[in-house]
């Protein structure tokens, strides 16, 4: 039996399983939600899952690309049920496929008829892509949305939002820093019209939101902004021209948060474009 | 020059500094719906930064007092976790105003505390009247505060239902409300306006491509429209007794559902685009002869595994009532797309189940080739717009039956809307006091409207006066009166099955 005719009866046996606890089960999905997961991201992408509960009825697929030397692929997949106003059951999928040696440079043939028929596949990729790599090429393919994170790419910023930059004709994209920094854009935009001759952008924060942050100013303000930046894990404060931009107190959104916005986005972002643009350049 | 920055942030349009002022502050709507959806639209910070409550009752307490029952009320009624810093953002400005509402100087206390609010929490003259009080007040409040109404700032009123008690009288209330106010700056609430699944049922006809050309007398058999509560009259037998269902939900909610139904598609989203659609269909209804109108009381029954009084035993109630607590009709849009479509719509209390439906029932088809083997099981295609509870969109279709031979059976696809959207469901109420303080009058019913309403409901409960009706003539906890299905028997048809 293949693998995905193997993942596929298990999907079939668990279902049937669920039914047990006479709770009528429905499975209404929005998407198939691929997620690129190397074994030191996997932890946590599978913790921000737990987080999403039941907010994205979908069939979530982990790639896990591990090393070795001959070309193996094991596959589990449970069903995940969650109670929906007490007398109904709301059924998730959830596939881990293990990819061996060569495998993992192959995943699409695996992706395409796991992939549910008719509706959007949101692919999040954890970690810094390969970008010549045809694991993500055969990924960007079968996706409709490419989902990554950008503090997770380290000092591989900016070179790597040039690359990124370039696949934007192919895919849409989105990055879960660029959502990180929406209160931050918020705040700058209540600043108009006195921002709109500002010349120098301060951030005490990741590299990542500092450059998009930026980015965002040049591109959409028409003008050079220099950035001087003080590393920090998060963006603790940012200034105008040597003014504080007052942010309103709001608990920090959660990874689930994040992706949980970002699954909710289908069309390309030609602003969040224009800014990986604009921070691609030195 | 526009922001170039607020491109693309998604951002919602936040409404003015204001003051929301409600009038009845103490009853039952405030702590059950208002206030809880103040708080879940300062949970998710859609409220103005400068903002200020100003709660009216003649209920003598302090500004603490009426603080502590709305911090109980956000616990037990809000649909969001308590959060204590969101509810202190919101109490700090919150004020009560304990005076009777015909009481001048009671009235001049409130325009000081408004004053006062604009000074220290910058809310700008603007001011949102919610007149959560029964109707005989209506006219008291508006002469108060249209007296006092200052140059400074937008003022607007929003009224609850019943928006008058016949024509002459809704008339009336407009015409003493327009001394003051002009309609942009007037606010009927139908709360059923505010819900997701009667703003899906547009977005469900106007966004899918395969529904709207199937829309018509051609293919629609016909429609039935079910606003069912279990609920009695909860202690509102003043109100109730004059009202009935006719005017509780019939006049309101039932025709509000029937138009948002049969409308033709709006050439946009606005206020005036929508409600001139609805309005037409509104103005297409003919008057349903005696013979298409069945009214029922409920008798003594079990609902809930509990035995409940009749209608007649209820506190207040006259025990010779002839209020009714039922309604069904049969009712015409005679128009091109609905002539001879009946719209079968019926409403009532102490019903069997809680249920507000609005189900297409579509032509058989024409020659289905497993008639003979069908037998009961095959039936016509429906699509049910559930409007509460299980809120979403279901579609009866016809499916072979696993096995040797060709059993058909009715199946249903369900798209269930808590099953594929789990959050951002906001309560009716938080949606329309964000369009009041917005200024957007979408969801809230027009002057014309109302009328069209009374009109239909004036003829229909004239024809009543000539004739006494033998109540109770339904168990609480039944479907209604037998007389309601012997509605649609004649017809060759039944209500949906439940």
């Amino acid at each position: 039996m293949g693998v995905v005719a193997e993942i596929e009866r298990k999907l079939a046996a668990q279902r049937c399983r669920q039914k047990e606890d006479d709770l009528p089960d429905l499975r209404t999905s929005t998407m198939t939600h691929l997620v690129w997961a190397p074994p030191e991201w996997l932890g946590r992408a599978k913790r921000v899952l737990d987080g999403l509960a039941e907010r994205h009825p979908a069939r979530t697929i982990f790639l896990v690309p591990l090393g070795g030397r001959s070309a193996r692929i094991e596959a589990d997949a449970t069903v995940r049920a969650f109670a929906v106003d007490g007398n109904r059951e709301l059924i998730s999928e959830v596939v881990e496929i293990r990819l061996h040696g060569k495998a993992s440079r192959h995943p699409g043939s695996l992706v395409a008829p796991l992939l549910i028929s008719d509706l959007p596949v949101f692919c999040r990729w954890r970690g810094r892509p390969e970008w010549r790599g045809t694991a993500l090429e055969e990924l960007v393919e079968v996706a409709d949305r490419l989902v990554v994170d950008s503090t997770e790419w380290g000092s591989g910023v900016p070179g790597a939002y040039a690359e990124l930059a370039r696949r934007f004709d192919q895919v849409a994209a989105s990055d879960i820093a660029w959502r990180r920094t929406l209160p931050w854009r918020v705040a700058l935009a209540d600043r108009w019209p006195g921002i709109r001759t500002m010349r120098r952008l301060s951030v005490e924060g990741p590299l990542a939101d500092s450059l998009l942050l930026v980015g965002w100013l040049r591109s959409r303000l028409r003008r050079e902004i220099s950035l001087s930046r003080r590393a920090s894990d998060r963006v603790d404060a940012v200034r105008v021209d040597g003014d504080v931009v007052e942010l309103p107190a709001a608990p920090p959104a959660s990874g689930s948060d994040l992706l949980s916005a970002e699954l909710d986005s289908y069309s390309r972002d030609p602003v969040y474009e224009a800014a990986v643009r604009a921070a691609a350049k030195r | 020059m526009a922001n170039p920055l607020e491109v693309g942030l998604g951002v919602r349009r936040t409404p003015d500094p204001c003051a929301v002022v409600v009038f009845g502050a103490s009853g039952d709507l405030t702590k059950r719906k208002l206030f809880p959806a103040l708080y879940s639209l300062a949970y998710r910070r859609l409220l103005p930064e400068r903002f200020a409550v100003v709660g009216i009752a003649r209920t003598e307490e302090s500004t603490r007092q009426f603080l502590t029952s709305m911090r109980k009320a956000v616990k037990e009624f809000a649909r969001d976790p308590f959060r204590s810093d969101v509810f202190e953002s919101l109490a700090a400005g919150v004020r009560y105003v304990a005076t009777d509402f015909a009481d001048d100087e009671g009235e001049d206390r409130i325009g000081d505390v408004l004053r006062e609010l604009d000074r220290t929490r910058g809310t700008g003259g603007n001011r949102l009247y919610y007149l959560a009080v029964p109707p005989p007040a209506f006219p008291i409040v508006i002469r108060e505060v249209g007296e006092r109404r200052e140059r400074e700032g937008w003022a607007r009123v929003i009224v609850e239902k019943p928006f008058g008690h016949d024509l002459a009288s809704a008339r009336e209330l407009t015409a003493s409300i327009r001394r003051w106010f002009a309609e942009d700056e007037l606010f009927r609430i139908d709360h059923y306006l505010g819900k997701e699944t009667v703003q899906n049922l547009m977005a469900l006809r106007f966004a899918n491509g395969i529904f709207e050309p199937l829309w018509n007398r051609q293919l629609i058999d016909h429609v039935q429209i079910t606003v069912a509560e279990t609920m009695g009259i909860e202690g509102r037998a003043g109100y109730y007794e004059q009202a009935g269902a006719i005017r509780d939900i019939f006049q309101n909610h039932l025709l509000q559902l029937l138009a948002l139904t049969a409308m033709e598609p709006p050439i946009d989203f606005t206020a005036e685009a929508v409600r001139n659609e609805k309005v037409k269909v509104l103005r297409a209804m003919h008057t349903p002869g005696p013979k298409s109108v069945v009214r029922g009381q409920y008798g003594r029954g079990f609902v809930d595994g509990e035995e409940v009084a009749s209608y007649r035993e209820e506190p207040g109630v006259d025990p010779r009532s002839l209020t009714e607590t039922y309604i069904a009709a049969k009712l015409y849009v005679d128009n091109w797309r609905w002539a001879d479509t009946p719209f079968y719509v019926r409403a009532g209390k102490r019903l069997a189940r809680r249920e507000t439906t609005i189900a297409i029932q579509f032509k058989q088809a024409p020659h289905p080739p497993f008639e003979a083997i069908a037998g009961d099981g095959l039936r016509p295609n429906t699509l049910v717009v559930h409007v509460q509870p299980d809120e979403g969109v279901s579609l009866a279709i016809g499916a072979k039956v696993p096995g040797a031979g060709m059993s058909i059976r009715t199946v249903h696809m369900d798209f269930l809307y808590g099953g594929a959207f789990r959050e951002g469901v906001p309560e009716a109420y938080e949606r329309l006091i964000l369009d009041a303080m917005l200024g957007d009058q979408t969801l809230f019913t027009r002057e014309d409207e109302v009328e069209e309403q009374w009109k239909l409901v004036d003829a229909m409960v004239g024809a009543w006066s000539r004739d006494r009706p033998s109540f109770p003539n339904y168990a609480a906890g039944s479907w209604g009166p037998s007389l309601a299905d012997e509605l649609l028997h004649r017809d060759g048809r039944s209500w949906r099955r439940h």
